[in-house]
């Protein structure tokens, strides 16, 4: 593997100074602390004018309110920056011919799939969590107890990012980067997204036909599965808690259960299948 | 002497229904030894040094490089690449570029400290605080070159290496083509300057549509009392069609108003 770590150290130097990249976490860190000291402010000027509220059940509200939101922003976010890394990381160089110089040094293809991934996954880590990093320290403002289903959330976030990473990064090396990136998002955004959600109704017991459960039960077996934390769960919960709703209500049918282990197991294998297609893909390559 | 790089029957097409890009390209070439690949465009030079390089599959034949296929990380560690229209990631700098490069060559740190700076100066870029995307076709050239002999390479492929240089650019590429030659290391020079090709190189072939059409030292392809161009333009129009050089509307008298 000569060669990979200076492969991916350079490609991390190259994404650091993409602008698109930079946008993307300027806006995002931008929008995180908007929507915080926004909700705050907010909620400040309503609470003094209804003074008969609980303020420990409001920092909650206020709480809650924020984590809903920012999990959204969150998730878009981090699937932006997956696209944006993974349509320039490989692309760049080898429809600019710089792949033509790199590829004549005794450098493997395995070595160059290698440091590139290497590379898109830190990147992607490293931005996603300095967003993570900005949002716990917004929270302090809240400090309604919720600030434990932020990291959950953040893993399972980055996590289904690398996995759209990875596939944009492989079909970009086969093809144009943006139809690239249009494939990706049909494959993963609207096939799989249809797929999970349809069988996530059918094993809440939405509907009782059994032929359409047992097709969307094999078919959820053939595309990723997006990782899922306590997050959601946990948020419901304290919604919930701070309506006064009743514990056996039908809210709680609907609450997505964290991944389990086979979940992650699936996860993992996508994980080894789209970086075996990247270096497959790379190692088709003429260049 | 082992040659450094043998070619046998070498053969490449792009699609199944494209005509040969190369078709049937034999030579060797030995260690101090400069050899010229000659042709029009679309002769198939390009695929040629890039097979040799392992950036291209061959179709067919043989290609050894040092004795290893040509894919083999071990065959282009000894090999120097500088390609037609150079590239390189667009947001380094050209300092950052060469110490990428060193590290793919294995260079150690002593090593890098002392080539790098030696290499950019030779190519007018030290001090290039710029990223590569606000470099000139001519300074990327430049850095095409130096980072070919920055590993301190026993074969040096140049594909069309001064077509975007000034007249001091390229009096630099043949004095370095000179002294290499003089330290044994083999050249491979593409190229479309004819007065360069017969200034530098021992031996030359001339290509056309795939295939060579005359091979051999300089003495033997160009006679007495010709040049390389006479030699050149005879082959080449003799295996393609006649072209009428000038459009009709060119000559055409402006019609009077």
């Amino acid at each position: 593997m000569n060669g990979a770590g200076a492969v991916a150290r350079y490609t991390l130097i190259e994404l650091s100074r993409r602008r698109i990249l930079l946008v993307f976490f300027v806006l995002g860190a931008a929008g995180t602390l908007l929507l915080g000291v926004g909700l705050k402010v907010l909620y400040s000027l309503s609470g003094n004018i209804t003074t008969n509220q609980d303020p420990a059940k409001l920092q909650k509200f206020l709480e809650l309110s924020f984590l809903s939101d920012l999990y959204g922003a969150l998730g878009i976010f981090a699937l932006l920056i997956a696209y944006a890394i993974g349509m320039t990381a490989i692309y760049h160089d080898l429809e600019s011919g710089a792949a033509v110089s790199i590829f004549s040094k005794p450098v493997s293809r395995l070595a160059f799939s290698a440091g590139k991934v290497v590379a898109a996954v830190a990147a992607l880590i490293v931005i996603v969590g300095l967003l993570a990093l900005e949002a716990r320290l917004v929270m302090l403002l809240f400090d309604g107890g919720l600030a434990g289903s932020l990291t959950g959330e953040i893993l399972a976030t980055m996590a289904n990012s690398v996995v759209v990473m990875l596939l944009v990064l492989a079909l970009s090396t086969w093809m144009n980067n943006i139809v690239a990136a249009i494939v990706a998002f049909v494959y993963y955004n609207v096939i799989t997204g249809v797929i999970s959600a349809v069988h996530g109704l059918a094993d809440s017991g939405a509907f009782n036909n059994d032929l359409v459960k047992g097709v969307f039960d094999v078919l959820y077996w053939t595309v990723p599965h997006a990782l899922v934390s306590s997050a959601p769960g946990d948020l419901v919960r304290a919604q919930v808690q701070l309506s006064n709703t009743p514990r056996g209500s039908q809210t709680f049918v609907f609450i997505p259960a964290a991944s389990g282990f086979g979940d992650i197991a699936w996860w993992l294998f996508f994980i080894v299948l789209f970086a075996g297609l990247v270096y497959l893909a790379v190692r088709r390559r003429q260049v | 002497m082992a040659a450094v790089v043998r070619v046998r029957d070498l053969r490449k097409r792009y699609r199944r229904q494209d005509p040969w890009a190369v078709d049937g390209v034999t030579f060797e070439l030995e260690p101090g030894q400069a050899f010229g690949l000659l042709g029009p465009n679309g002769a198939g030079k390009t695929s040629v040094v890039k097979m040799i390089g392992g950036l291209l599959r061959p179709d067919g034949g043989d290609i050894s490089v040092f004795g290893s296929p040509p894919g083999e990380p071990r065959a282009r560690a000894q090999l120097g690449f500088s390609p037609e229209d150079p590239d390189f990631p667009k947001f380094l700098r050209a300092s950052e570029v060469l110490d990428y490069f060193a590290s793919l060559l294995g260079l150690d740190e002593a090593d890098r400290r002392r080539r790098i700076p030696e290499t950019l100066a030779f190519a007018g870029l030290e001090g290039e605080r710029r990223q590569i995307r606000q470099f000139s076709k001519g300074m990327k050239q430049r850095l095409g070159i130096a980072q070919a002999i920055l590993g301190r390479p026993k074969l040096l492929i140049l594909d069309e290496p001064t077509a975007d240089l000034d007249p001091l650019g390229r009096r630099d590429v043949r004095a370095l083509i000179e002294s290499l030659k003089q330290s044994g290391v083999a050249v491979l020079l593409n190229s479309h300057l004819l007065s360069e090709v017969e200034r530098v190189c021992d031996d030359v072939a001339i290509m056309a549509k795939g295939r060579v059409l005359r091979e051999g030292t300089m003495r033997e392809v160009v006679p007495e009392g010709s040049t390389l161009e006479d030699v050149f333009v005879r082959l080449v129009e003799v295996s393609q069609p006649q072209r009428d050089h000038m459009p009709s509307f060119i000559t055409e008298k402006e019609p009077r108003s």
